[in-house]
């Protein structure tokens, strides 16, 4: 028998592929659902920002209204899109770093289908008029225990995996990881238990539901989010992590800061006066960690200008970190109590900050995971290099639309409302062209992620390219007699097309 | 067929560099993955510490906002008083010229009480109620003009006409002193007359004593009275026309 | 870092601060006593515990799970935090009729009756803390109020100086009818047919009962009063 000992798999191949292989269902579930309830959630935000500028929009229909139609955006982005990206990412990035192999696959997917079932009522129980009022928890009340349920049957086994992990040192990710699975159950049943099942302070139960808002984004999807950025950048540029001690900083600034967030939002309102503005102070603080953990990838990823050009994940992951960039700027400068939080604190400049957050960055850098992880875990390669950067530009001119509109429209209209001897049209008037811009933008990035939706479903049906060569935005086979798609070289190697992909080198 | 238990896992019909390629295949992904690397050492740049040192100081800055932490116990900011509305000191009606104060106030009796009989030009209807343009008594010392509004008019006007022989009724019956301070002055100042100084409130009040004094108080005058013992002006301190007052209270006010 | 130090940080760090912010002030804020009224300070003997009129609970619910709170916030604060006090209407009123200034902060005690203070998220429409005091003083002046607020969840934009409100109009709080005999008094004076009036679900009227008891201009003790000491008036 020939064999072609430079193509030999490395044992550390095999294992890869072979935790790859174990959890490919679920994995693949969480992606392609997360990605189904991303559109949803993307519909839902257009009809709900169209209301505010088009109030007349679909008023008959008594589950379209804004009251039902914008919670659901809200909760079906963070919920459904948000949380199952999360689970999808962390699932299969402690599998790789504990170098274990998934054996719980069936309960997590049963476990997943549960989830997903929680979301799908709870979607159901607001549009249909059951709505708790609470912001970002408002699903009505018998939602949280079955998600709660789920998600431990979910993330325990990443957890057990961890423990059981070959002795050794533990990775910059499996930190951040490790630390948001134990940070979002501890944040979600503690304002669950408190809001719905004991009786308190009204006005302390709106202060602990906006602490709630900013737990779960700092807590929860940024640290997700962050983690999966530590393992992508070095991973794909071949760079070893810029500054180990920066990433410590990083992590250790994000710990210790953000759980003293989220209060501003009551600056004025009768709770301990001290409260809302600690909560603006921390998040004024959040650029440590954020600046931080930007700077150090992008430095690791800034001598490998090529590999940037030509990786769709590393494309979608820097982007995501330039959007970091942006929170962490942005945080700074909505809630300085003097001048900027007044005029922020009611106005569109929240929801442009969330959005920065879950799609600025946390989105972007879940795409650049599930371009990533998809081909190792369906064995297929992406299908078409154009509907990845459809996908790419789309959304990334769309979310800095949002970002920058609400942003920048929030205190404009904080402006407006400050003016205490015009009349309230003036204040109101002036939301309408952002809201205008808004509507816009949500288009435009539901456009690209009908891209990214057909091409995700295509991967799922098993039906992406039989290939060893990864599918790059720039194509690095010039002379390829095979055309300019690349080779598909099903004979495997041992023929000329395989010896010369090889030679091109490793993505 | 080959005996299985001879050859457990190596059978003729699988070809070996098929079997290796499919495999590399279909490890391909992860064998061209990179390893992990955390251990760059390089030296953090100096311009990120300076940013992050900003935004210590900007937080520092909102903490300060706060108070002192962790009281619990009060809601408010410690010694909170309530910041009157910027500009608030100009909340409310501007200070205007005392005359046009005055007059101000006193259009606005004039249109209440007066222009039914006298006309909004105050020039009467030559038959029944005399007019106030030009008027002898209107423009003339303030102590007669101010008794003839108090208390009415019997019998003949300045210009010796009689107008009507019930005359003018009293309109003395609950007029607050500004009030009868600002319809002389308007009177004296509109309608073509223009005699150019104030009825202060001070004089308005000293009227209305000297006008529940009369030995015929409650009875309307009539210009044999007017003439013998109201022809001068009512006392008082003159008032510059164009000090700035409070146009609600009259009272002298401070420019603002 | 051993995992041992690493799990202590993450423990120490997450519970100092949901302790001292969400734990503790929960548990204190819960137990909140009425204010001691002594006639020297605040004019009068008792306790400062204001009631509400209304279906305060059931309206909460409705206004809660028809997103009223995305739009509109219930929270006056207090100059340093913002302008809200220098609105003509927002805190009470300027002049409630008979010269008096009766507009004031929020306080701790303004939001019995309710699960869930609805602080609000954003300002598209104007704040409500004041809103049955706004109707029945300003809007609906001499008619009724509850007729003014139908109407107005019907149809906002229908008064010609609400034109341009983004306000949704919640039709589906209504129903459309048979005349049974006479016109209901709550019949909205919108109808299609002739025999058919539209009058309010309970949930509209809940939803109306509960916006009409927010009336939160009531006078406070001297430890919440915040005016400034009214100066001598000179001349």
């Amino acid at each position: 028998m020939s064999q072609d000992t430079s193509n030999t798999p490395d044992k550390d191949a095999i294992v890869r592929a072979s935790i790859d292989r174990s959890l490919r269902h679920p994995v693949m579930f969480f992606f392609t659902s997360g990605a189904a309830w991303l559109a949803v959630s993307i519909v839902l935000g257009i009809i709900s920002s169209a209301k505010n500028h088009s109030p007349d929009f679909l008023q008959n229909c008594a589950w379209m209204t804004y009251g039902r139609v914008f919670p659901a955006h809200i909760n079906a982005l963070i919920y459904g899109w948000g949380a199952q990206a999360a689970f999808g990412a962390i699932i299969w990035l402690m599998a790789r770093l504990s170098r274990k192999e998934c054996t719980a696959a069936g309960t997590i997917l049963t476990a997943g289908h549960l989830w997903n079932l929680g979301v799908s009522l709870g979607i159901l129980g607001i549009l249909s008029g059951h709505g708790t009022g609470m912001p970002w928890m408002e699903f009505p009340s018998f939602a949280w225990p079955v998600l709660l349920l789920s998600y431990t049957l979910i993330v325990i086994w990443s957890l057990v995996q961890f423990r059981v992990r070959p002795a050794g040192h533990t990775y910059i990710s499996q930190w951040f990881i490790v630390a948001a699975m134990i940070w979002f159950p501890w944040i979600y049943l503690t304002a669950n238990v408190l809001l719905h099942c004991m009786s308190g302070h009204p006005v302390m139960a709106a202060g602990i539901n906006a602490w709630f808002k900013s737990a779960i984004l700092l807590l929860f999807f940024l640290p997700v989010g962050i983690g999966t950025a530590f393992y992508l950048v070095p991973k794909v540029t071949g760079k070893p992590i810029y500054s180990y001690t920066l990433a410590q900083i990083g992590f250790w600034s994000l710990a210790i800061i953000a759980p003293w967030a989220g209060m501003q939002k009551l600056a004025g309102a009768p709770i301990p006066y001290f409260l809302p503005y600690l909560g603006a102070a921390a998040t004024v603080l959040i650029a440590i960690p954020a600046l931080t953990v930007a700077a150090n990838l992008l430095a690791t990823a800034m001598s490998s200008g090529e590999t940037v050009a030509h990786s769709p994940t590393l494309r979608f992951t820097l982007a995501g970190l330039v959007g970091l960039v942006l929170f962490g700027g942005a945080a700074v400068v909505l809630n300085l109590p003097e001048t900027t939080l007044p005029l922020t604190q009611f106005s569109l400049s929240g929801y442009g900050f969330d959005i920065l957050g879950l799609y600025g960055f946390f989105s972007f850098v879940m795409f650049g995971a599930i371009y990533f992880i998809v081909p190792r875990i369906t064995r297929r390669e992406w299908l078409s290099r154009r509907l990845i950067k459809m996908h790419f530009f789309l959304s990334a001119y769309g979310v800095v639309t949002v970002a920058l509109v609400a942003l920048f429209g929030g205190l404009q209209q904080g402006i407006g409302q400050e003016q205490f001897d015009q009349g309230w049209d003036n204040a109101a008037a002036r939301a309408t062209p952002y809201a205008i811009a808004i509507t816009l933008a949500w288009c435009i990035i539901l456009f690209s992620n009908v891209f990214f939706f057909m091409h995700l479903t295509l991967m799922w049906l098993r039906l992406g390219r039989r290939s060893s060569h990864p599918t790059l935005l720039v194509d690095p086979h010039h002379n390829s007699p095979h055309g300019p798609e690349g080779d598909i070289d099903n004979a495997g190697p041992g023929t000329p097309a395989a010896a010369s992909a090889a030679a091109a080198g490793a993505h | 067929m080959s005996d299985p238990i001879q050859k457990p896992d190596l059978d003729d019909s699988i070809n070996v560099t098929e079997t290796h390629g499919r495999i590399s295949r279909q490890t391909a992904a992860a064998a061209r993955e990179n390893e992990l690397g955390e251990d760059g050492t390089q030296p953090v740049s100096l311009w990120l510490f300076l940013v992050l040192a900003v935004v210590l100081i900007v937080a520092g800055g909102v903490l300060g906002s706060g108070g002192s932490l962790f009281a619990y116990g009060s809601s408010f900011r410690e010694g909170y008083v309530r910041k009157p509305a910027p500009g608030a000191a100009n909340s409310g009606p501007q200070p205007k010229a005392a005359l046009a104060a005055y007059s101000a106030k006193g259009s606005k009796i004039y249109s209440a009480k007066c222009n039914g009989c006298h006309g909004s030009d105050a020039r009467g209807d030559g038959a029944n109620y005399p007019s106030l343009a030009g008027s002898e008594w209107a423009k003339g010392p303030t102590e007669r003009f101010a008794m003839v509004v108090l208390n009415g008019l019997h019998g003949p006007t300045s210009t010796g006409k009689v107008f009507g022989a019930a005359g003018m009724p009293a309109q003395g019956g609950g007029m607050a002193p500004e009030e009868l301070a600002g319809i002389l002055t308007y009177v004296r100042n509109n309608f073509g007359n223009t005699v150019g100084d104030v009825v202060t409130v001070d004089m308005a009040k000293a009227a209305i004593e000297t006008s529940g004094k009369r030995a015929k108080a409650g009875q309307q005058v009539d210009a044999d009275e007017l003439n013998a013992e109201h022809k001068k002006d009512l006392p008082g301190d003159k008032l510059d026309p164009n000090l700035l007052v409070d146009p609600v209270t009259l009272a002298p006010a401070a420019a603002k | 870092m051993s995992f041992r130090n690493f799990l202590l940080g993450i423990f120490a760090s997450f519970s100092l601060a949901w302790g001292l912010v969400v734990v503790y002030p929960f548990f204190k804020m819960r137990a909140i006593k009425p204010i001691v009224l002594t006639e020297a300070t605040d004019g009068k003997d008792g306790l400062y515990f204001p009631k509400r009129a209304g279906r305060v609970v059931n309206g909460a619910e409705v206004y809660a799970a028809n997103g009223c709170y995305l739009c509109h916030t219930q929270v006056v604060r207090p100059t340093y935090a913002g302008n809200d006090l220098y609105r003509g209407d927002w805190g009470g009123l300027k002049d409630n009729g008979e010269g008096i200034d009766t507009r004031r902060e929020t306080n701790a005690y303004d939001f019995q009756g309710e699960k869930f203070a609805q602080i609000g998220v954003s300002r598209l429409g104007p704040d409500l803390s004041n809103l049955g005091r706004r109707v029945e003083a300003v809007y609906a002046k001499g008619k009724s109020p509850e007729a003014w607020l139908y109407n107005h969840l019907y149809n906002p934009r229908g008064p010609v100086e609400r034109r341009k409100s983004d306000c949704p109009a919640f039709r589906f709080l209504f129903e459309e009818r048979d005349v049974k005999g006479n016109h209901s008094t709550d019949a909205l004076p919108f109808s299609t047919a002739e025999n058919k009036e539209i009058v309010p679900t309970s949930d509209a009227k809940a939803l109306v009962s509960y916006l009409l008891s927010l009336k939160k201009d009531d006078a406070v003790p001297a430890a919440l009063n915040f005016a400034p000491a009214k100066k001598k008036t000179d001349g």
